[in-house]
């Protein structure tokens, strides 16, 4: 055997062991999609104006205070929009503690002046700032509660500059329930209810709203408690309360959170505060006892128990909740407080019988279509069709190689990507065989025949190929998931299927007419 | 074996009956997918939500509608899904007013609940491991909480995973001796179950949602592919050949896709990603087929200059006749078996593959080559005067 052929041998034993042992074990190595895995594919928004909001909010009230230490009384804060607020109420003598105040405390707001009172503006780097940290605290928050959730490889990117995030959770069969898990925001409140003083809420709007004699006062909100069956644990009634419209302590002085047993041995939740949140905690108390506090969780109200004494560490939320609805409120609060509202863009669940059965009837339809191929080969050029059989279980063998190597997923189009490859890698052979049966017809030598037949087809293929390849760049660009994986399979398909025509084929007749002396006949 | 060898046929002469041809199937397929009830928009691009299910005994789709129309679905799509025998519906409802997301998942479950599965207990068909975990964590029928909850819990979701894959098995329980015989469920797990649970008529194989955001977009991504596709391949074309070739090829390609839209609307096949994906596909298969004939006319040209472009175009057209047929008839072969055993998610793409080959070919003959004629016959003396200089400086 000549050197050339020894090394040519040589590359492809190379190329083709690296490959296919990235791939062995096939159903291990091969990463597969979700359409054929079985899972669910979530695109969520993040509302980053809510977490906006409550910033102006925070930023408000903290000016409120700050005026209150210097003994300014009477200013009013109101909220304009998500990133403007107005104060009034403030004594122009007063002016310079102002604006001494809003340099060192409100740095990030711009003041302007106006007939009755001052116009503050987040400025744009505090507000976008602000934006794209709600984006990665909520990516931080989800992952913590699909972590808990026990997901085996879970993929969760930002695509920060639309504000999405995309979570691909394989193998989860239960979708609703982790959608309402990841969507909860199990934002916790505390808040002082106003009335009625007695506990138990008020039966309608109506009712509260007779007692501030038809209009709410500022700084009181109305808000419901879903009243549930014990048994069934379903909605069948409604108790309304009127509570402050702020809370000083929320979910974010949590320290931790626990299932546990009420005293009727209902599942219940215990908390416990960060040393803040106790301080805090224990000072609302202890203003309060004898009143009534609403735990309100996501703008309900869960319950309203009465305060007997001034509590600072811990405590216990009970609601009529069944084990599943504790366990996963546990679940939201450890994991902290989503920083925003959760928008759902687009979602996607493939059960894993569908996946499965996808799997088998593509095994099925690229067998059948790989044996009549075969078949077609054999039958039409003889036993050079053993060389383009070679080349053809070649290129599988190349293909799933390089999808295990290079980590990209199969999908089901991805499946259909390679019986396409299949069908028309052999176009390549046909192409360089075609030439050399026309210069055999010519008279020429086999060998020369042969050499002439590649030369001549070689800018065939490739013209042919590139256009194709040129389509599954476009598919790889525009496309998501499963087309990707389409373009991906159908590119690798086009590559491997000019390598193994063009150089691989080319070796192996030069292997077959390396005997010394004249070729008579070529089968092909 | 050989065949075609020396063929000889004038393709050339029967053109402009051919031509006739193309243009009537192209006007037929215009009427259509614009006219005709549309193409079958899939919710990639129309947004909406889609679910599949599958019940335990064959499902009235008339049923399933009046259901759905009575709690305040309009405009509903039912089909038949899978095997006959399978007893899965697939589910399309259009995009809810005020673009609640979840609203129509849950609104859609919930109007069926309500018929199917009124007793509203724990469903075996339609919880997952760690929900049947849970419960069973509740019940305790094995008394291992004893040993701690966090074990206890772990336990059971084991047990519910093992439901959970043998529900899998056929996709959904159908008596509760299914159930009995998965692995791992002792009698008195088995009895936990029976006297707490279900078995629910039906049970969630896939559910899709699109909102309005995302599927524009993909419209759009859709749009962009395909034309910005179809640029590139026309660059190259020109590039590597004449312009009068890359046009012919263009055209070819436009025929194509037409044809087998119209087609695919009157089939009823639903449109999305994967058609699109399709569809590319498609056009790379028949650009690929019209450039090798493309090749032997750049081959030709060269060696003999002053021979007339019909006759160059019917000597490389036969030239390559042998190769033409072999590749479409294998690759033929490959999605044909495709069409026929590849599955139901798979049949529009085979369908537009199959059909596409077939009419790909075709175009190559008979509508890209009579363009280039026409184009020259249109360009004529300056692309006879430039052939003299550009098929050397185009030599490959």
């Amino acid at each position: 055997m000549n050197r050339s052929l020894l090394w040519r041998g040589l590359l492809i034993l190379f190329i083709v062991g690296i490959l296919a042992s990235s791939a062995y074990p096939l159903n291990q190595k091969l990463k597969l999609g979700l359409d054929l895995r079985g899972g669910m594919h979530l695109v969520l928004k993040v509302l980053t104006g809510d977490a906006v909001r409550a910033e102006t909010e925070t930023d408000m009230d903290r000016l409120r205070r700050l005026l209150e230490d210097q003994k300014i009384t009477g200013a009013e804060t109101k909220r304009l929009s998500e990133t403007t607020f107005e104060l009034t109420g403030v004594p122009a003598s007063r002016d310079a503690t102002l604006e001494d105040l809003v340099d060192k405390y409100l740095g990030n707001w711009r003041m302007t002046r106006q007939d009755n009172g001052v116009l503050f503006e987040m400025r744009d780097n505090y507000e976008s700032e602000t934006r794209r940290l709600a984006v990665s605290q909520a990516i931080q928050t989800i992952r913590n509660r699909i972590d808990a959730f026990g997901v085996t490889e879970p993929v969760i990117a930002a695509q920060p500059e639309k504000e999405r995030i995309v979570v691909q959770l394989p193998g989860v069969d239960d979708p609703e329930r982790v959608k309402k898990l990841i969507k909860n925001t199990a934002f916790l409140e505390f808040r002082m209810v106003d009335f009625p003083k007695g506990g138990g809420g008020a039966s309608s709007r109506q009712e509260i709203l007779d007692n501030y004699g038809g209009k709410l006062p500022d700084n009181v909100q109305i808000m419901v408690q879903e009243i549930r069956n014990d048994q069934t644990k379903e909605v069948v009634g409604q108790r309304y309360y009127a509570v402050d419209a702020t809370s000083t302590v929320t979910g974010r002085d949590l320290k931790n959170a626990r299932p546990g047993t009420g005293q009727f041995r209902e599942p219940v939740v215990n908390f416990s505060m960060t040393p803040d949140g106790a301080e805090k905690f224990g000072k609302l108390t202890g203003d309060n006892v004898g009143r009534f506090m609403a735990i309100v969780l996501d703008g309900k109200v869960v319950s309203a128990p009465r305060i007997n004494s001034r509590i600072s560490d811990s405590g216990v939320i009970e609601g009529s909740f069944t084990q599943e609805q504790v366990q996963d409120l546990v679940t939201a609060l450890r994991s902290g407080a989503l920083p925003a509202g959760i928008e759902y863009l687009e979602e996607r669940t493939v059960g894993p019988s569908l996946g499965q059965d996808s799997i088998d009837e593509g095994l099925r339809a690229g067998i059948l279509g790989g044996v009549l191929v075969v078949l077609t080969m054999l039958i039409v050029y003889k036993r050079a069709g053993f060389n383009a059989v070679f080349a053809l279980a070649l290129n599988v063998v190349l293909v799933f190689g390089s999808l295990a190597y290079f980590g990209a997923t199969l999908t089901l189009p991805g499946i259909a990507g390679i019986i396409l490859t299949i069908g028309m890698a052999v176009d390549a052979n046909v192409l360089v065989f075609e030439r050399i049966r026309e210069e055999l017809h010519k008279g020429r030598t086999v060998r020369s025949a042969i050499a002439n037949g590649f030369e001549k087809a070689r800018s065939s293929i490739f013209d042919a190929n590139i256009t194709t390849l040129i389509a599954a760049l476009f598919l790889f660009q525009f496309g998501t998931g499963p087309i990707r994986g389409f373009a991906v399979t159908l590119s690798v398909g086009i590559l491997s299927s000019i390598f193994t025509a063009l150089f691989v084929s080319r070796w192996l007749f030069d292997l077959v007419t390396s005997r010394r002396g004249r070729i008579e006949k070529l089968s092909i | 074996m050989e065949f075609l060898r020396d063929t000889n046929i004038d393709f050339m002469k029967y053109r402009k009956g051919f031509v006739v041809i193309s243009v009537a199937l192209l006007i037929v397929s215009v009427l259509a997918v614009f006219v005709h009830g549309k193409l079958n928009m899939g919710i990639d691009f129309a947004g909406g939500t889609q679910l599949t299910l599958q019940f335990q005994e064959r499902p009235e789709v008339n049923d399933l509608r009046s259901v759905l129309e009575a709690a305040g679905f309009d405009d509903v799509l039912i089909q038949r899904f899978g095997e006959a025998t399978a007893n899965e519906v697939l589910i399309k409802t259009p995009q809810a007013e005020g673009g609640s997301e979840e609203g129509s998942q849950d609104a859609v479950l919930g109007a069926l609940d309500k018929e199917y599965n009124p007793q509203a207990s724990f469903d075996l068909n339609r919880s997952g491991a760690e929900a049947i975990g849970d419960l069973l964590a509740k019940l305790d029928p094995e008394g291992v909480t004893a040993e701690g909850g966090e074990t206890a819990k772990s336990y059971y979701t084991g047990i519910g995973q093992s439901i959970v894959d043998a529900r899998q098995k056929d996709g959904i329980f159908t008596s509760w001796d299914e159930v009995k015989n998965a692995k791992d469920v002792s009698q008195s797990v088995f009895d936990a179950l029976e006297k707490n649970a279900s078995l629910g008529t039906y049970s969630l194989l896939a559910a899709e949602h699109v909102g309005p955001q995302i599927g524009e977009e993909l419209r759009t991504k859709g749009i962009l592919a395909v034309v910005l596709s179809l640029i590139g391949m026309l660059l190259y074309i020109w590039f590597r050949f004449e312009l009068r070739f890359g046009v012919g090829a263009l055209v070819a390609v436009f025929h194509d896709v037409m044809v087998v839209l119209g087609l695919y609307a009157l089939m009823d096949f639903e449109f999305n990603l994967t058609s699109i994906a399709a569809f590319l596909t498609l056009v790379g298969y028949s650009v690929n087929d019209t450039v090798v004939i493309f090749d032997r006319v750049r081959e030709n040209m060269r060696r003999s200059r002053r021979e007339p472009l019909r006759d160059i175009l019917n000597a490389s057209i036969n030239q390559t006749l042998s190769r033409t047929m072999l590749t479409s008839g294998t690759t033929l072969l490959a999605v044909g078996a495709l069409l026929l055993f590849g599955g139901d998610v798979l049949r529009g793409f085979s369908f537009v593959l199959t059909v596409g080959i077939v009419v790909g070919t075709y175009s190559s003959v008979y509508v890209a080559s009579p363009f280039a004629m026409l184009w020259e016959t249109l360009f004529g003396s300056e692309a006879k005067s430039r052939r003299g200089k550009t098929s050397r400086s185009k030599a490959a």
